[in-house]
């Protein structure tokens, strides 16, 4: 028998590596891209508070702060009613109902982010702006941090609710009818079996919801306000929030990547930007199924 | 007893709350959406050519450059995201190596659009001198939803029973015959699935473009490859949002985000009744 090329064989491997690959290729590249500016700026690249590419100088400090901050507020909402509301789809309503959410979830999260952009242009800034002066915050205007955060988080909400309905689905249903069984309430079931068995799996979604929200370009761009280099004396205080700000994506997302394209110098900076972005979400989502597998794992070794 | 059955209502109603509030969401979003927008949808605005920067005329090239970001990434996902599920269930021996490539699989999935569309820049404008050029877009929005197309194919790949998979090989199939007789046919819905979701994620996505692919105006049809960009939904609501105060703009702007909503929803709708059956599948497992 006469060894042919087997295509199907070549074609999927070829196409394996590529899909495995393409995402080291990518944090290669920019590495590889970036690298004059990283050794040239060394740690200050991320400490440094101030980003001037006339004068060369790339400190990413004041970019760094406003992504924790927005996409820290954004977790904060979203987590509770996302996972209250994966509570309400998993545990708590009628199985019927249950696709109806489902559903509504899943077409919540198609929603593209310009269209929520558009949204908080129009609506958000003016709402928040209102709000703060019935709070006499002083803020100049709609576009800030806390604005950001908020429209962030509604964007995270489906992905925050679905992981974290698969993580409860994940509990094994006798594990609840033993519980419910022994007399415990259904409040007493989720908090004292149903919670503890899907830590894990919560856990994992509220990291992928993180790397979402690190990641969220267009919506933040629109409401983030955009001003440079500003950082906070104390890391602690609240004023911030209610000021314009700028993020590591609402800087990629504006005209400088553009503009770079005339000075390697500055191409290297951008791409560094690229490339800290890139490797942060790459840890998040790693952790996160890392996380997922000890959960199967759980499961696995369970009688 | 009364306090624990307080508390129990008490976990009822804020579960409750939380669902009506993601819901609340939904309805507002599109709500308002439609409701601004309804206005400007007409004949007219999906059949012409845009006109006094958006605020007369209608999104018809706006809609083929989509369309044609669109296809060509479905055109690059296909090929790719078929042949990792094939090899990752055949071909890649279970283990360390198979583990590794389904997390970087996954982490692929993770990547925001934006480093997409900066390593797009750099490479494909910049370095092989493309230009902006609607197959750069459409190659980055492709590789872009790779995994998604992947997993659903995945899926269903895992979900064929061995008994099938036992007869086949019983009978002498070789190992690609039993992928293009059997594999391929028996999950062939997944890889559709997967399509239609990631092409509801691609037809909205603007940072992945908007260096690389999409320009505001003054474009049609390409007629080439090198700086031949294109119009699209996407970055036409993204630019008139930074930037329009004109009333006549805004509704037209509200119109073209319903237009772009129709489509992605109704991609993902597509794809939901398989997507929900897989889910519950997967649980009763």
């Amino acid at each position: 028998m006469t060894r042919r090329l087997d295509v199907v064989r070549l074609w999927s491997l070829a196409f394996t590596l590529l899909a495995g690959g393409a995402v080291l290729a990518m944090a290669v590249y920019l590495g590889v891209a970036s690298w004059p500016v990283l050794r040239g700026e060394g740690l200050s690249f991320l400490t440094g508070n101030d980003w001037a590419f006339r004068k060369e100088r790339f400190g990413a400090a004041a970019m760094l702060y406003g992504t924790a901050v927005v996409s820290g507020i954004a977790l904060l909402l979203a987590a509770p009613v996302g996972i209250g509301t994966a509570l309400f789809a998993s545990e708590v309503c009628p199985p019927r109902l249950r696709l109806a959410v489902k559903l509504l979830v899943e077409l919540l999260a198609g929603i593209p982010s310009v269209v929520y952009g558009l949204l908080g242009v129009v609506f958000l800034r003016t709402v928040m702006s209102d709000l703060f002066e019935r709070l006499r915050w002083d803020a100049p205007s709609g576009d800030t941090l806390l604005t950001a955060g908020v429209l962030l988080a509604v964007m995270v909400l489906p992905t925050v609710a679905t992981l974290s309905d698969d993580a409860l689905q994940s509990v094994p249903s006798s594990v609840r009818d033993a519980a419910r069984g022994l007399g415990l309430t259904r409040a007493e079931a989720v908090h004292g079996v149903v919670l503890p068995a899907a830590a894990p799996g919560l856990l994992s979604a509220l990291l992928l919801a993180l790397g979402r929200a690190l990641g969220e370009t267009i919506a933040v761009f629109l409401v983030v306000g955009r001003a440079e280099n500003r950082l906070p004396d104390s890391l602690f205080s609240l004023a911030p929030l209610v000021d314009a700000g700028q993020t590591l994506t609402s800087k990629l997302g504006g005209a400088e990547p553009t503009i770079a394209l005339g000075d390697p110098l500055h191409t290297a900076a951008i791409l560094g930007l690229g490339l800290l972005l890139l490797a942060v979400v790459l840890a998040l989502s790693l952790g996160a199924g890392a996380l997922r597998a000890r959960l199967a794992l759980a499961q696995a070794h369970r009688p | 007893m009364t306090r624990r059955r307080a508390l129990d209502r008490l976990f009822t109603a804020a579960a409750t709350l939380s669902a009506l509030t993601a819901i609340g969401v939904l309805l507002g979003v599109l709500g308002l959406v439609v409701a601004r927008g309804f206005g400007a949808i007409s004949w007219r605005f999906l059949t012409e050519q845009i006109r006094s920067v958006g605020a007369e005329g209608g999104i018809f090239y706006q809609a083929v450059g989509t369309a044609i970001l669109v296809a060509t990434a479905a055109a690059v996902a296909l090929p790719i995201a078929a042949g990792t599920g094939i090899g990752l269930v055949v071909y890649v021996p279970a283990g360390r190596l198979r583990r590794t490539l389904e997390a970087l699989l996954h982490a692929l999935n993770g990547v925001p659009s934006i480093v997409f569309g900066l390593v797009g820049l750099a490479f494909f404008f910049q370095a092989l001198g493309l230009k902006k050029s609607w197959l750069s877009g459409g190659l980055l929005l492709g590789l872009m939803i790779v995994p998604t197309v992947a997993v659903a194919f995945l899926e269903k790949l895992r979900a064929i029973p061995a008994a099938t998979v036992e007869a086949a090989v019983g009978l002498g199939l070789s190992r690609s015959r039993l992928v293009t007789s059997v594999l391929l046919p028996q999950a062939s819905s997944g890889l559709v699935t997967g399509t239609l979701l990631g092409l509801s994620r691609a037809a909205g996505e603007t940072a992945p473009i908007m260096f690389t692919a999409a320009i505001f105006a003054g474009a049609t049809v390409p007629h080439g490859i090198v700086d031949s960009p294109v119009l699209a939904l996407p970055y036409h609501i993204f630019v008139l949002a930074q930037d329009s105060f004109d009333p006549r703009v805004a509704e037209k702007v509200w119109g073209t985000a319903i237009v772009l909503l129709g489509i992605v929803l109704a991609l993902s709708l597509g794809a939901l009744p398989l997507r929900l059956k897989i889910h519950e599948e997967a649980r009763r497992a």
